[in-house]
């Protein structure tokens, strides 16, 4: 076990990490016992789970953007994904939930978020869902049927196209104001908020998270919601799992929680963000994936 | 080889949960070549005692031999003993194996005339010949067949000290033929050499039964499979048991192997498949962690075959950590089926009415719910079952003591659950 001195690596040794001299793989230990782990991913001693490389990822694009996503508190695997890109002025998003009912709902999520993402360079958000979906569907077995939520945009200039299945949302966070959820949820809640529900009540429902489309072989026939629309004015485009918007649901409570991490620029947004939702119980799995639209580039740094 | 394992269980654990199950099933294809990757050696070990003499048993017996005999593969190596007070090695000479030719089957058949009933039963010491004819030949697929139709004569303690320095080196299948031979006798002795027991209540039907042992055996490719189990630190192995097609506890036969892991015999193998339960206590977790309970490897020597892992995950979602995974909850029911049996015998022997009713009942429930028609079947020969899904029972005035004792040695035979979900 030897330390590589390798610049970018500085952070990871700062927490304790090590590589291996020959393969360059990380040795990790156990945060649990500081035993070694095994190749399998469990610690050789105490037999808990080490960290895995999906439990905590981030991309970052500088002034372009930031992605984030991480396991939470209170889940045993990272479920979610996000895909990010930026060519130029161009920025592709995509950020999917796994359905926990399924097994391999992280590997559906990985597929879908990649699949759509790169689809997204030359495809509307829609069609790439619909090629995210089919990939997804091919992930299914006789007895199991890997599945996930999705939600995708690209940005071209001021031009913002996006489209979704499940229940992970986009929003629009303008410089000042509430935030405009671009989104509609395909989730049980709000098909009772439709037929006349109260919300708030609809929300502390046991099945409203139950989510009413997805990605899967066991899904309802495939019918991605979209929109677009161009902005003049400045602000944020965030796309996220339920895992973040359940501790914000107040459309000005959430405007206010992106505003007040803007400043480190878009990762320390991002980053800032997901804190918060662990810092609130972490629930569930938290991705976060944003970027600045409308107006010049890094208008919010 | 093709081996494969595959772990089945529900992995998610209340908060404060710390019993983790799960069945493994290994499933072989046979060698590559469908041939033995080994020799095989067979020792066939016949009760002469006087009182074969009975019923046709020693004519039986000899014939039921002979089948045996004309069923051995070219090149397996073989000896019969003839047990009587001591053991005596009918074929061929004394402290000889045989290899199975035509020629040297015809004269072990001639042999088997000679085979006359006289004299005691001596299973220790008819064990402990066969052990040292299999001493010759290290590394073979070593099996046995042992026949007998009464109590062991040896001193008490005998058979079993026999068994402690005998217990896997060759594997042995038992047969009582009539109805004076005790279950519990030969179930010891299937019990330490990895064996099967069973009732053949008619001399006639001996053939058939020394036809399909040695059938089995010759199937068998790998001669030592093990499961070995690795476990983390503070944790315990509550039980490794086979429980289909039988149920066998392996936990006792344990043999330590390296830091936190342990190997357990499986015996030979051929192309088939076994189910293993394997329950873990693990310490509990917080809300989230996941932990390998278990690390299950499919083993010959240091070529590990197959592995599968048993996990536990801790929730807060009682959703998930009441799910009950159909085949631990079968085959936990299957070894209750066969412990209710044993204990319902056990009392009615003992003249508890009332325990062996309630036993028994239970019994015919649990047979009911898992399709088990065939020990339905047998229940129904003890008792008179009322309505099964209750498990009310009636005891039976007069029972047939050879379906008593079927009842008995058949109880561990187990049902497989359908895979349709886990």
């Amino acid at each position: 076990m030897t330390t590589i001195e390798c610049a970018a690596c500085d952070d990871e040794r700062a927490a304790g990490a090590t590589f291996c001299e020959e393969c360059g793989r990380r040795l990790i230990t156990c945060a649990h016992c500081g035993g070694g782990v095994g190749d399998d991913g469990y610690c050789e001693s105490c037999g808990m789970m080490a960290e895995r490389e999906s439990d905590h990822a981030e991309d970052d694009a500088g002034p372009l953007g930031a992605a984030v996503t991480d396991r939470g508190k209170r889940h045993h695997r990272n479920e979610d994904a996000f895909f990010f890109s930026a060519r130029a002025a161009d920025v592709d998003l995509v950020v999917c939930d796994g359905v926990s009912a399924s097994a391999r709902a992280d590997e559906a999520s990985l597929l879908a978020a990649r699949t759509a993402g790169e689809a997204l360079s030359s495809a509307d958000p829609a069609d790439a869902i619909v090629v995210a979906g089919k990939a997804v569907n091919a992930l299914g077995t006789d007895h199991d049927s890997p599945a996930c939520t999705i939600v995708a945009a690209s940005v071209r200039g001021d031009t913002v196209s996006w489209a979704w299945v499940g229940d992970s949302r986009a929003y629009f966070v303008p410089g000042e104001g509430p935030a405009e959820q671009l989104t509609q949820d395909d989730s049980w809640a709000r098909h009772a908020v439709d037929l006349g529900a109260d919300p708030e009540k609809a929300m502390l429902s046991p099945q409203a998270h139950a989510i009413t489309a997805w990605l899967g072989a066991d899904a309802p026939a495939l019918r991605p919601s979209s929109g677009s629309r161009d902005f003049d004015a400045p602000g944020t485009l965030v796309l996220c799992s339920d895992g973040l918007w359940n501790y914000l649901d107040d459309p000005a409570g959430f405007a206010d929680a992106v505003r007040g991490s803007l400043d480190g620029g878009p990762l320390a947004a991002a980053r800032a963000l997901v804190d918060f939702a662990n810092e609130r119980g972490g629930a569930d799995n938290i991705t976060v994936a944003l970027t600045p639209v409308g107006g010049p580039r890094g208008v919010h740094r | 080889m093709a081996y494969t394992a595959e772990a089945f269980q529900n992995e998610f654990l209340p908060l404060g949960g710390t019993e983790v199950n799960a069945i493994v099933t290994v499933t072989s294809t046979g060698s590559a070549t469908g041939r033995r990757t080994t020799g095989a050696t067979e020792v066939i070990i016949v009760d002469a005692s006087g009182s074969m003499q009975a019923e046709g048993r020693m004519a039986a017996a000899r014939q039921a031999a002979k089948a045996a005999v004309t069923c051995l593969d070219d090149g397996v190596h073989f000896a019969i003993i003839a047990g009587v007070s001591t053991a005596q090695q009918l074929f061929p000479a004394p402290g000889q194996l045989a290899v199975s030719s035509p020629q040297s089957r015809a004269d072990a058949i001639r042999s088997i005339d000679r085979l006359q009933a006289s004299g005691g039963t001596a299973m220790g010491a008819w064990l402990k010949l066969a052990a040292q004819l299999f001493a010759q030949r290290p590394g073979d697929i070593a099996h046995a067949i042992l026949l007998t139709d009464g109590d062991n004569g040896e001193h008490a303690g005998y058979l079993e000290k026999v068994l402690e320095s005998i217990g896997g080196k060759f594997q042995c299948d038992s047969r009582g033929v009539g109805t004076n031979w005790k279950v519990a006798e030969l179930r010891k002795i299937a019990g330490a050499l990895l064996g099967t027991v069973d009732i053949v209540a008619r001399p006639t039907d001996l053939t058939a039964a020394f036809e399909q042992m040695i059938t089995n055996a010759m199937g068998k490719t790998s001669a030592d499979v093990q499961l070995k189990v690795w476990t983390p630190v503070n944790t315990k192995i509550r039980y490794v048991k086979q429980v289909e097609p039988s149920v066998v506890d392996l936990s006792g036969k344990r043999v330590e192997d390296g830091p936190r892991a342990g190997r357990y015999p499986l015996g030979a193998w051929g192309n088939e498949s076994r189910d293993y339960h394997i329950s873990v206590e693990v310490n509990p977790g917080q809300a989230g962690d996941e932990m390998l309970a278990a690390r299950v490897s499919v083993v010959e020597g240091d070529d590990v075959h197959a592995q599968c892992l048993i996990r536990a995950v801790w929730t807060s979602d009682s959703g998930l950590s009441t799910r009950i995974n159909r085949q631990v909850a079968h085959y936990t029911g299957q070894a209750e089926l066969a412990d209710a049996i044993q204990a319902g015998l056990e009392a009615r022997k003992a003249g508890d009415e009332h325990t062996a009713t309630i036993k028994l009942g239970r019994a015919a429930q649990l047979a009911h719910e898992s399709g088990n028609s065939a020990t339905t079947e047998l229940l129904a020969t003890v008792v008179d079952i009322d309505d099964a899904v209750t498990g009310t029972v009636r005891l039976r005035r007069r029972v047939d003591a050879a379906d008593e004792m079927a009842l008995d040695t058949r109880s561990t035979k187990t049902v497989r659950v359908g895979r349709s979900s886990s």
